[in-house]
């Protein structure tokens, strides 16, 4: 869960690289005529919310509110108590406490005046939300993650690169020499390393290579195990996967790693490929190529069986007009 | 699902809300959605969001299981499929409406929400479900002797919990729900952890709850880095005294607002009475199970009679003047005449 250091180091991600998304959200706002932007934000769910202000709940749920002018504004089912250390990494001013969130924010429209609001991803928004505000309000824009995503930029890239950076070089040096040991051990050495290097959260799947990767369960991890790391560094997910394969068959995978991000259409049709959408709502979300657009972040694993044997390999690229780049 | 007239009753979970899904089958998935799908005749179905998690579940059921990217598509063709037309959700609140929509068209009728009846059932623990509690209590316990162990002066509290994380996960935790916070009287709460670097009279407080095979319990407990002032120890036996007036009380029939009330009446007895509202403090306690903060929540306002085998937290977790938040709580199994406690951590203000 997300229990790790939580933070906002604005030399690493300045605040302008905020300003500008909440520009083009107002961009959007003027041309679309409404008073707001609504940004529904929780525990699993909070890459939308934290892209525009920083802020992640690391428990219960939240609205980001952006309005046509001033800073955004949260909704938050969490206790005044802690609101001095949201105000503290995030760039949110206003924060009202709200157990109700649909009436908070119903009253919220009252109060400002505003006729016609937009809420982005309509369709996502959890039942016992969009009931009371599809039942209070006239008019609810839908507006589609897309149309608030700009293409990552020069910070964005960095924080996404450094950690990926974290994520191989830990994850290389902990399976080096691992097999033998029993897999919750080697799940507990990645979270405290990678907690100290700055996790916020982490899920780690494994197999000996007669599954897919899948949570750890109390077994001794074999000769050619593979695992594959989600890692959360600043609010921004990394996913990689790795192998203590022969030599022989990790250059072969990757190789075909290569092969398959490189390619246009991503993939070869001989062989599986699990493609990952990070740039999404989720921290990730399994996705066919045609959903990868330009600037889409994602998580590319190949696989490979040799004598009976699964290996898994992956890593973090980015979408282009031309296939795929490592990142 | 006769008697409320339900044909077919899904059962959805997502990333962060695992429990609802987990209490039909304890499959933990990657996600972010899921939905098992049980009708009458006690047939399950399973959609899938994920292909890993598709060809893990897969070896679990009979029937095959559905994976589907395009979420909303797979339920509404597994609710076409099987052409009921009363369809129950546990856990349709937290579902994006996206996919209830979807799930309205092909029966013509809006489907009910089930997850009252459903988070009811699931307040009485079975007697295999007490055993995983009893696990994880049990690594609660030594969860928090690593905790107080490893603490020292200098280290920051992001870098306690990396390592209280790495402990938990080393000893078969699947996940964890951890607070924290140090300081003195201008701590108010509890939160993730920061940078702060942990000093000499600190009180460093957490809540460690660690998940086994699927199912949470929880402890809470106070320690002072150093001597204990006055105040600290005064604020402890208030704590205490509240917490054991709790835990007298338990017991079948008995209202949680009740529970509540008792703690709260120590702290009015002492003079604290301001610090029992929702200013300072959240709950006085809640359910443990899939969720590691179920409802009924322990508040005076809130009326609900405790059952046998239910598992229960009693913290009076609060803000006090003399010494800043303070936390002290046990995971509690109610029995036929009381409860039992499934900690076995010593009851005491811990020092280091």
């Amino acid at each position: 869960m997300k229990h790790g250091l939580i933070t906002w180091d604005k030399a690493e991600l300045p605040p302008a690289a905020f300003d500008s998304r909440l520009s083009r959200v107002r961009e959007l706002l003027a041309a679309r005529g409404l008073s707001a932007l609504v940004v529904y934000s929780d525990v699993w769910r909070s890459n939308q919310g934290r892209y525009f202000s920083n802020f992640m709940p690391y428990w219960n749920r939240a609205l980001l509110v952006i309005a046509a002018e001033g800073a955004p504004s949260l909704l938050c089912a969490l206790s005044p108590r802690v609101y001095p250390w949201i105000r503290s990494i995030t760039n949110i001013d206003e924060i009202r406490p709200s157990p109700n969130l649909p009436q908070q924010l119903l009253a919220m429209c009252t109060e400002k005046d505003w006729k016609k609001i937009g809420v982005l991803d309509l369709g996502a928004m959890p039942q016992d939300l969009y009931a009371p505000l599809a039942k209070g309000l006239d008019s609810i824009a839908d507006i589609p993650w897309n149309a608030v995503r700009s293409a990552p930029d020069e910070a964005e890239l960095s924080m996404y690169r450094r950690g990926a950076t974290v994520a191989r070089e830990v994850l290389e040096q902990e399976i080096a020499g691992t097999s033998g040991g029993i897999d919750h051990d080697f799940v507990g050495r990645l979270e405290q390393r990678l907690r100290l290097a700055g996790a916020e959260d982490l899920v780690v799947l494994l197999t000996n290579g007669q599954t897919a990767p899948k949570p750890p369960a109390g077994i001794t991890l074999d000769k050619g195990f593979s695992v594959t790391l989600a890692f959360e560094y600043r609010g921004h997910w990394i996913k990689v996967s790795r192998t203590v394969a022969p030599p022989e068959v990790l250059t072969s995978l990757k190789s075909l790693f290569r092969y398959s991000i490189e390619g246009k259409p991503l993939g070869d049709p001989a062989a599986p490929l699990y493609l990952e959408n990070l740039s999404g709502a989720y921290p990730w979300e399994s996705c066919g190529a045609a959903e990868l657009t330009a600037g889409s972040l994602f998580a590319a694993h190949v696989e490979t069986q040799v004598d009976d044997r699964r290996y898994f390999y992956g890593d973090m690229c980015i979408r282009s007009p031309s296939g795929a780049e490592l990142l | 699902m006769k008697e409320r007239g339900w044909d077919l009753l899904l059962f959805y979970g997502h990333t962060w809300r695992k429990d609802f899904f987990r209490y039909v089958i304890n499959f933990n998935f990657a996600g972010p959605h899921i939905v098992a799908a049980l009708s009458r005749d006690g047939q399950l179905q399973l959609v899938v969001s994920d292909p890993w998690d598709g060809e893990a579940a897969a070896p679990l059921f009979d029937q095959p299981v559905v994976l589907s990217r395009d979420f909303a598509a797979g339920i509404k063709q597994l609710v076409a499929q099987v052409g009921k037309s009363a369809v129950a959700i546990a856990g349709m609140e937290m579902m994006p409406a996206g996919f209830v929509a979807s799930i309205c068209r092909p029966s013509g009728k809006a489907p009910v929400s089930a997850t009252a009846d459903i988070e009811d059932m699931r307040r009485v623990k079975g007697a295999d479900e007490i055993e995983r509690l009893k696990k994880a209590a049990g690594l609660a316990d030594r969860g928090y002797h690593y905790f107080a162990q490893t603490a020292a002066i200098g280290m920051a509290e992001y870098e306690l919990v990396a390592h209280v994380e790495g402990f938990l996960k080393a000893n078969g935790a699947e996940d964890n729900f951890m607070l924290i916070a140090s300081g003195g009287t201008e701590v108010t709460g509890m939160r993730p952890p920061t940078d702060r670097k942990l000093q000499r009279g600190d009180f460093l407080i957490t809540e460690l709850t660690p998940q086994v095979d699927g199912y949470f319990a929880q402890i809470c407990r106070t320690l002072v880095l150093g001597e204990p002032s006055p105040e600290q120890l005064q604020s402890f036996a208030i704590f205490s005294e509240a917490q054991k007036a709790a835990e007298d009380l338990i017991r079948p029939g008995v209202d949680v607002a009740d529970v509540a009330r008792v703690q709260n009446d120590v702290f009015r007895k002492f003079g604290y009475g301001e610090y029992t509202g929702s200013k300072y403090t959240r709950v006085r306690g809640h359910n443990l199970g899939l969720h590691p903060d179920e409802t009924p929540y322990i508040l005076e306002d809130v009326h609900y009679i405790l059952k046998k085998d239910m598992v229960v937290i009693a913290h009076p977790n609060t803000y006090l003047p003399l010494g800043g938040y303070m936390v002290f709580g046990d995971s509690l199994l109610v029995t036929g005449d009381g409860c039992v406690c499934l900690n076995k951590t010593e009851r005491k203000l811990f020092r280091k």
